[in-house]
């Protein structure tokens, strides 16, 4: 297994552990802060990660938000697991290699079946991307 | 340039310059620039865990092939992905093929709209709109 980076809090848990996310990642789920309605996640990006244009790509960024938002609709679900119904996303700025790219995911509602959520992904003070995001919740789970 | 062959005859490598993009690639077309189908095979890598092909990569087909599109519509002018908005409507699985033809909703000096309906054996899965800024217009 890789060493761990120390730009990624100890106590970070690797989401990444099969699937599209395995490909993509390693990603991580940040340790919760208590009192905090914040849920946040991390990567740090690679060359895979990149556009010819020397940030990182759209699809990835819209990937990772998506992974943080599915985690999020599963943890305040307790559901197995959660489909994105709906997801809008603004490009508010470029990532860069080697930037730790950290998502903060809110709770918007929790209902029945559906969860409404927001996020931002962030490098630094910079702010890349804000999403918001409708997952619905399995009957049986 | 991929080695894999093309999921159905008529269709070439899309040319993938994004190290992302050829990560999860590779993606086939067929047609001429402004009126290009793109086709995709999703294989283990793209789906999670339960099987189901993954949103992220949906939305990282939709912005290659929308993004090839508004290349399409404009000669080639360097652009950035503005906004997108995505709707999932139906799993997809291994072995499945994803055509997308991109359609130009509008495009002005500086923005281009675009959008896609993404289906698997003639159903839609997947809808997409994108907005994109032309690189250095007002």
């Amino acid at each position: 297994m890789v060493e761990h980076d120390p730009r990624i809090s100890e106590g970070a848990v690797n989401v990444s552990v099969g699937g599209f996310n395995r490909f993509v990642g390693p990603l991580f789920r940040l340790p919760e802060t208590p009192g905090d309605e914040i849920r946040r996640f991390a990567f740090i990006v690679t060359d895979k990660h990149m556009n010819s244009a020397g940030t990182v790509h759209g699809g990835m960024l819209m990937t990772f938000v998506d992974i943080s938002m599915s985690q999020t609709a599963r943890a305040v679900s307790g559901a197995k697991s959660c489909s994105t119904v709906s997801l809008n996303c603004d490009f508010v700025g470029p990532g860069r290699l080697g930037d730790v790219i950290e998502a903060r995911v809110k709770v918007t509602r929790r209902a029945r079946t559906m969860v409404f959520m927001s996020a931002e992904l962030v490098s630094g003070d910079h702010t890349l991307l804000v999403a918001t995001g409708l997952w619905k919740v399995p009957v049986e789970s | 340039m991929t080695d894999t062959p093309s999921p159905l005859p008529g269709y070439v490598p899309t040319k993938l310059v994004d190290p992302f993009e050829i990560f999860v690639g590779p993606v086939f077309e067929t047609g001429a620039p402004g009126s290009r189908h793109f086709i995709f095979r999703v294989d283990e890598r793209h789906v999670n865990m339960r099987g189901v092909l993954h949103g992220g990569m949906l939305m990282t087909y939709a912005d290659l092939t929308l993004g090839a599109a508004v290349w399409d519509a404009t000669d080639y002018a360097p652009s950035v992905t503005l906004n997108m908005h995505a709707q999932f409507l139906k799993p997809a699985h291994a072995g499945d093929i994803v055509e997308v033809t991109p359609q130009l909703t509008r495009k002005t000096r500086a923005l281009v709209f675009m959008r896609g309906d993404f289906t698997v054996a003639g159903r839609t899965i997947f809808t997409a709109e994108s907005i994109w800024k032309l690189l250095g217009r007002d």
